[in-house]
């Protein structure tokens, strides 16, 4: 049963930022795909939403200067799934979007609220943390920019500070025109949570060129560095030691979707699986 | 405290007032008594609340009646009618896709949000966006056959796109 | 009869209500100044009530009726009495009703609820069945003894066995004895949920004058009436039940569920509608669900693999409440051999309470469930043997002049598996296409159901004809999609040679105004009030051909009916049945006859009950519908999940009345078998009790991106010598086989055998690693 709250929309991030602050139990509102049913389930609910959907600048998808991209916090995954600047430069995240909840659950959700809910399988969160992405927030204190690596602190739990709104998620240019192989077990073939879900990404230049999320299997999503350099320094032979790695670096649990044991075993099996279909995807081009 | 609200539901601008913590679902239901779309779950998973918002398949359930507020609400009931069929609506009856009907209005709700973002889609396309969309009876094949075939007659028709 | 409509693909009839959204189900129906009805439920799986305190509750604003065990200590059940409105002296599941509030919004009703003050001293929880029947037991039902019953089941007092069916044919010992290679296995089926896409939903309201009104989503509104009247000691004449459009039952809605306490609700609060409608959580673990089986069994062969001896003990776990799911546990007892002749038999079919969420019927009533075991058992043994799992089915099963496990010689109308096997082994001449990095495999399982229900189970049906020529049907089954009034009409249109289009289908049965329906459960329908409609409209004939006898001066025998007239095959002239369904007027102005109309039924014939030491019957159930279906799958053997890439299925319907419609029941079920097989299961922790996967977020089912690539449904039409044109029931025996044929096609590809159903990719995994660790 959904509980009784005031609804507030904002028109500016200032007028969020205010009705915010107007209350002492308030929550921004995007798309609520997580926030209503949430609300229904656990029968409490904030006091305020403050619906940030009418902020004009927070419903851009738009090219920065320096090559980059900025997602608008109220743009809806399947917007973004869709976006021409998206698929042609930052596939992985479209694939990412395209793997989140169902058809109609991607035309409300956004990716702003899948990362602010901070679920350890949020789907675009994995394609996030491999192309370094960076969160704009707005505060009491000013706008601030957090990089996705310190955002995630716990399940449910964001390093965001109270009242803080986040205006846009950029993907910065360096990370244009990576590739990824999304590895997603669910346990059937259409819309589910993932039980596991490996990302291995690889960037189109530098030395360190090699990612790997990891999703499900820890209090928050995860990169996994140590394999990240082996994959760089021996390429696809690095296969089966990167596995091993992230196996040992995750941290999974028992629940209704999986075992821990098991969970930590598919780990490695996509992750290798991910690795040999990007060498593969590179030979098929000739690169 | 309500909040005034203007919806165009159907064609037809309504003016009402609304509860802040009321869904669209719930407006629709309650309060206009388009009782087209259910309640299956009450939290996204099922798609029989499935109704157009803008032209887009949303489900009504996440959807709180005042973020409709200024835009437009197709329901099943704003699709077609006795001897004036949508072709989806068409095609489920001439398909044997419907079984016990509850799932039928969200799953063709949800099909004519594809139809007006993809005309031409493949089966892996319409299996794919009718995920979200349970149905306990029919096990989908003749569902899938159904959208196809309304694509199909969209297509051939030009209408493929049309928003209603 | 020379087949007009029967046969043909006509399209739903209630097709076009359901496209438009103008269908209306019962939360869709407005009713006035509607009371929002909220239950409380136990937290503990077993507990004693101390006390229930309803006093802050019914203070709560907006609070209209409160109730509990207190007001409504009566016993209901369709079978077996067990169960109570309210829970009285103790709860025995997590989600056992203590108590009802009824409000003005559901906000209200929710937050009076949580204002309940229930006492409980919480009681050791029996949470496995196999412990159930273990000495020294928590028992569930002290009281078991002093339950009312129906004759036709055994439960047995100070233990938790509510049912007991026992099987025994030949002599099953010393034939094991004899046996040249004899296998024992052990198989589970967890519990799982219906998951119907409306959850349960009903009214009730009690008019000033006293008469009972509900509103319900249910399969079967007179015996809702009939349960009612039992529990609240009321007149059949004070109570109505009618039902709207139902968004799907699978047996779930069979019986009674939410009735009772939406009307203990209404009586105390005269004059207002009490709508009690639960939620998703509460349709997982407070609903009923499928019950669960541990199925034990033993299987003897000769030397030529022929069974000759073959024990079978099923253990359900009933739940909490036996009152449905007792009948499940009996016609798993007489169907215990599944589509197989075996001559020396022992059989128990065992149901146990624990404190579980509560089992009653499901699609296919107990069938799924011991093929899950029968026909993996019969695979293993081919394989011991060193025989093709085909031949080893065709040597043993049923077939016309065969016995099966109740004594009943099966004649030629009984449905052919043998063919059913034959088309499905046809399709899997195809060579398995290999996939890379996939291991592919096949496999096949048959399945055979008989409606399972009371010996004169009935169906009505009252044919009436309109001013406009109009022949009105009124049936009292449900069609919550399976077809029944689309095959009513094509019954009427056919016998009676008139066109669909003057055929109208009246079918939202209330009990005060609809002729008797017992259930729509069993696959009865189609067979049962299809016979029902055939007689009556042989009956509106006669009353036809009586005045066009006196019309056209002929005797009957020599008329006909033909094109919509009575045509006198003297040839003297015709007469449209147009200018009679009023009665027919002479130029004179003299009138003969009067509107054309009439009733008939249909029950059983010549049903006999089963011996109650051996359970042998030579007519135990009315009918046998077999069948077969054939999996091909792939297997990742690096995450052990399984694809299903094409199912064949085959069953012998006696007569395919209506093709669009039949193979949606083929998809629907294989699809639905596919869930259970692969998925499903619901989840009771072993030390709450409580349901941890109580939502569609946790319990997932099939979806469009889940169904077989290919999926081909066929028919062999042997016709039922006591069905309507020949046919039989086909709703259930749709998802019987899937998941048997489902770990049997796992064997076949990759050589593990998994006994516990579902097959999640982790137990394939699992059992692939340890077979692996072996060689």
């Amino acid at each position: 049963m959904l509980r009784r709250f005031e609804y507030t929309q904002a028109r500016s991030v200032e007028e969020a930022l205010a009705l915010w602050q107007g209350s002492p139990d308030s929550r921004y509102l995007a798309g609520g795909t997580d926030l209503i049913p949430r609300a229904r389930a656990t029968g409490r609910a904030p006091a305020r939403l403050v619906d940030v959907k009418a902020v004009p600048e927070l419903d851009q998808v738009r090219a920065l200067p320096d090559g980059g991209l900025s997602i608008g916090a109220a743009a809806s995954v399947a917007r973004v799934a869709t976006a021409p600047e998206v698929r042609q430069r930052f596939p992985v995240l479209a694939t990412c979007c395209q793997a989140l909840g169902s058809y109609p659950l991607r035309q409300r959700a956004t990716v702003a609220g899948n990362i602010c809910n901070a679920s350890p399988c949020a789907d675009t969160a994995a394609a996030l943390l491999d192309l370094d992405a960076v969160v704009v927030a707005s505060g009491p204190r000013g706008v601030r920019r957090v990089s996705i690596h310190e955002l995630f602190v716990g399940p449910g739990q964001t390093s965001l500070e109270r009242g803080e709104l986040v205006t846009a998620i950029e993907l910065p240019a360096a990370s244009a025109g990576a590739r990824g192989q999304l590895g997603r077990l669910t346990r059937r073939q259409g819309v589910d949570i993932a039980t596991v879900a490996v990302l291995v990404t690889v960037l189109p230049a530098g030395s360190l060129r090699h990612r790997v999320a990891l999703l499900s299997v820890s209090p928050t999503p995860m990169r996994v560095a140590e394999a990240e350099n082996l994959l760089d320094q021996k390429g696809p032979d690095g296969a089966a030691e990167a596995a091993a790695i992230a196996r040992a670096a995750c941290r999974p649990i028992d629940d209704v979707r999986g075992s821990a044991s098991y969970r930590r075993d598919m780990v490695g099996v996509l992750l290798e699986r991910a690795v040999h279909a990007l060498a593969a995807e590179r030979g098929g081009r000739g690169a | 405290m309500t909040i005034a609200i203007q919806v165009t539901v159907n064609g037809q601008l309504e003016a009402l007032e609304v509860e802040p913590h009321e869904s669209l679902l719930g407006m629709l239901r309650e309060r206009l008594d388009l009782t087209g779309a259910k309640e299956g779950c009450n939290e996204g998973e099922c798609g029989a609340c499935v109704v157009l918002l803008d032209g887009r398949a949303v489900n009504s359930c996440l959807v709180l009646a005042v973020e409709a507020n200024g835009r437009a609400v197709t329901t099943i009931e704003g699709l077609g009618h006795a001897g004036a069929l949508h072709p989806l609506q068409q095609a489920f009856l001439e398909h044997s896709a419907v079984q016990c009907g509850f799932c039928s209005p969200g799953m063709i709700m949800t099909a004519l949000g594809l139809l007006n973002e993809n005309p031409t889609p493949s089966e892996a396309d319409i299996r794919q966006a009718l995920s979200g969309n349970l149905c306990r009876c029919t096990g989908y094949r003749q569902i899938i056959d159904a959208v196809q075939a309304a694509a199909a007659a969209l297509g051939a028709a030009g209408q493929a796109g049309r928003r209603p | 009869m020379n087949a007009r409509w029967v046969g043909q693909d006509v399209p739903r009839v209630d097709g076009l209500e359901k496209v438009t959204g103008a269908a209306r189900y019962t939360a869709d129906v407005k009713l006035p100044r509607m009371l929002h009805a909220k239950v409380v439920r136990s937290p503990h799986p077993h507990a004693r009530v101390r006390a229930v305190d309803l006093g802050k509750a019914a203070r709560a604003p907006g609070v209209r009726a409160v109730a509990s065990g207190q007001d409504f200590p009566f016993h209901v059940g369709i079978y077996l009495k067990d169960q109570t409105v309210f829970a009285t002296d103790r709860v025995r599941f997590v989600g056992d009703a203590v108590a009802a509030v009824a409000a003005e919004t559901p906000e209200a009703a929710e937050e009076a609820a949580a204002l309940v003050e229930v006492e409980y001293e919480p009681l050791p929880a029996l949470l496995d069945v196999r412990q159930g029947i273990l000495p020294g037991a928590v028992l569930v039902h002290p009281q078991l003894g002093s339950y009312q019953k129906v004759p036709w089941i055994t439960p047995e007092a100070g233990t938790n066995i509510c049912n007991h069916l026992k099987v025994r044919k030949g002599d099953y010992e010393a034939a094991l004895r004899g046996a040249a290679h004899v296998s024992e296995n052990t198989f589970v089926v967890p519990q799982v949920q219906h998951v119907p896409m409306e959850v349960h939903v009903s009214a009730a309201r009690v008019d000033l004058a006293g008469k009972l009104e509900v509103l319900t989503s249910a399969q079967s509104p007179f015996t809702v009436r009939h349960l009612l009247c039992a529990c609240f000691n009321l007149s059949h004449g004070d109570v109505r039940v009618s039902v709207p459009q139902v968004g799907g039952g699978f047996g779930g809605k069979a019986g009674i569920n939410l009735e009772p306490i939406a009307t203990a609700l209404a009586l105390k609060i005269p004059g207002r509608w009490v709508r009690l409608l639960i939620d998703r959580a509460e349709e997982f673990y407070a609903a009923v669900v499928r019950q669960g089986l541990v199925a034990t069994l033993v299987t003897g062969v000769d030397r030529q693999g022929k069974v000759v001896a073959q024990k079978m003990h099923y253990l359900w776990d009933c739940g909490a409440y036996g009152g449905y799911g007792v009948n499940v546990v009996r016609a798993a007892g007489y169907t215990c051999g599944g589509a197989y002749e075996f001559p020396n038999v022992c059989g128990d079919s065992i149901g146990v309470y624990t404190n579980r969420p509560v089992g009653s019927a499901y699609r296919g009533f107990g069938m799924q469930e011991i093929h899950w075991a029968l026909e993996q058992q019969m695979d293993m043994v081919a394989h011991e043997l060193g025989q093709d799992p085909v031949e080893f089915r065709l040597r043993n099963c049923l077939g016309p002049g065969k016995r099966t496990v109740t004594g009943q010689v099966l004649d030629e109308h009984a449905g052919r598996v043998d063919k059913c096997i034959h088309k499905v082994a046809e399709a899997f001449r195809r060579p398995l296409e290999e996939k890379p990095g996939l291991l592919r495999g096949r496999g096949l399982a048959c399945a055979v159901k008989a409606p399972a229900m009371p010996n004169d189970a009935a169906s009505s049906v009252l044919l009436k004809f309109c001013e406009d020529g109009v022949l009105e049907v009124l049936v009292s089954g449900i069609d919550y999609g399976q077809g029944l009034r689309t095959v009513a009409a094509q019954f009427a249109a056919e016998a009676l040679g008139l066109p669909l289009h003057q055929i109208r289908v009246r079918n939202l049965p209330d009990t005060d105004l609809s002729p008797y329906d017992w259930q729509t459960v069993a696959s009865r329908q189609t067979w049962a009030t299809g016979n029902a409609v055939l007689k009556a409209a042989e009956k509106c004939k006669a009353q036809f051909f009586e005045m066009a006898s006196q019309v056209l001066h002929a005797p009957v025998e020599r008329l006909a009916l033909e094109g919509g007239q009575v045509v006198d095959r003297g040839g003297q002239g015709s007469v449209p049945l147009t200018r009679m369904v009023m009665g027919y007027q002479f130029p004179d102005g003299h009138t003969i006859g009067g509107p054309v109309a009439a009733a008939a039924h249909h029950v059983p014939e010549g049903l006999l009950f089963l011996d109650p030491d051996t359970s042998q019957s030579a007519k135990p159930v009315a009918k046998w519908t077999f069948g077969a279906q054939g999996l091909e799958i792939s297997v990742d053997p690096g995450t052990g999940q399984i694809q299903v890439d094409r199912v064949v299925a085959c069953y012998d319907v006696g007569k395919v009345v209506n093709p669009g419609l039949i193979r949606g029941q083929t998809f629907g079920g294989v699809v639905q078998g596919l869930g259970t097989g692969l998925m499903e299961e619901l989840k009771v922790d072993a030390l709450t009790g409580r349901v941890r996967n109580a939502s569609l977020v946790d319990y997932k089912i099939p979806t469009s991106e889940d169904l077989p690539g290919e999926l081909e449904a066929h028919f062999v039409e042997t016709p039922q010598a006591d069905g309507p044109l020949g046919a039989r029931g086909i709703g259930e025996h749709t998802m019987i086989p899937t998941p048997a044929a489902l770990a049997n096609a796992l064997f076949d590809a990759c050589g593990v055998r998994i006994l516990d159903m579902p097959l999640t990719a982790e137990k394939v995994l699992r059992a692939l690693q340890a077979k692996r660790a072996k060689e």
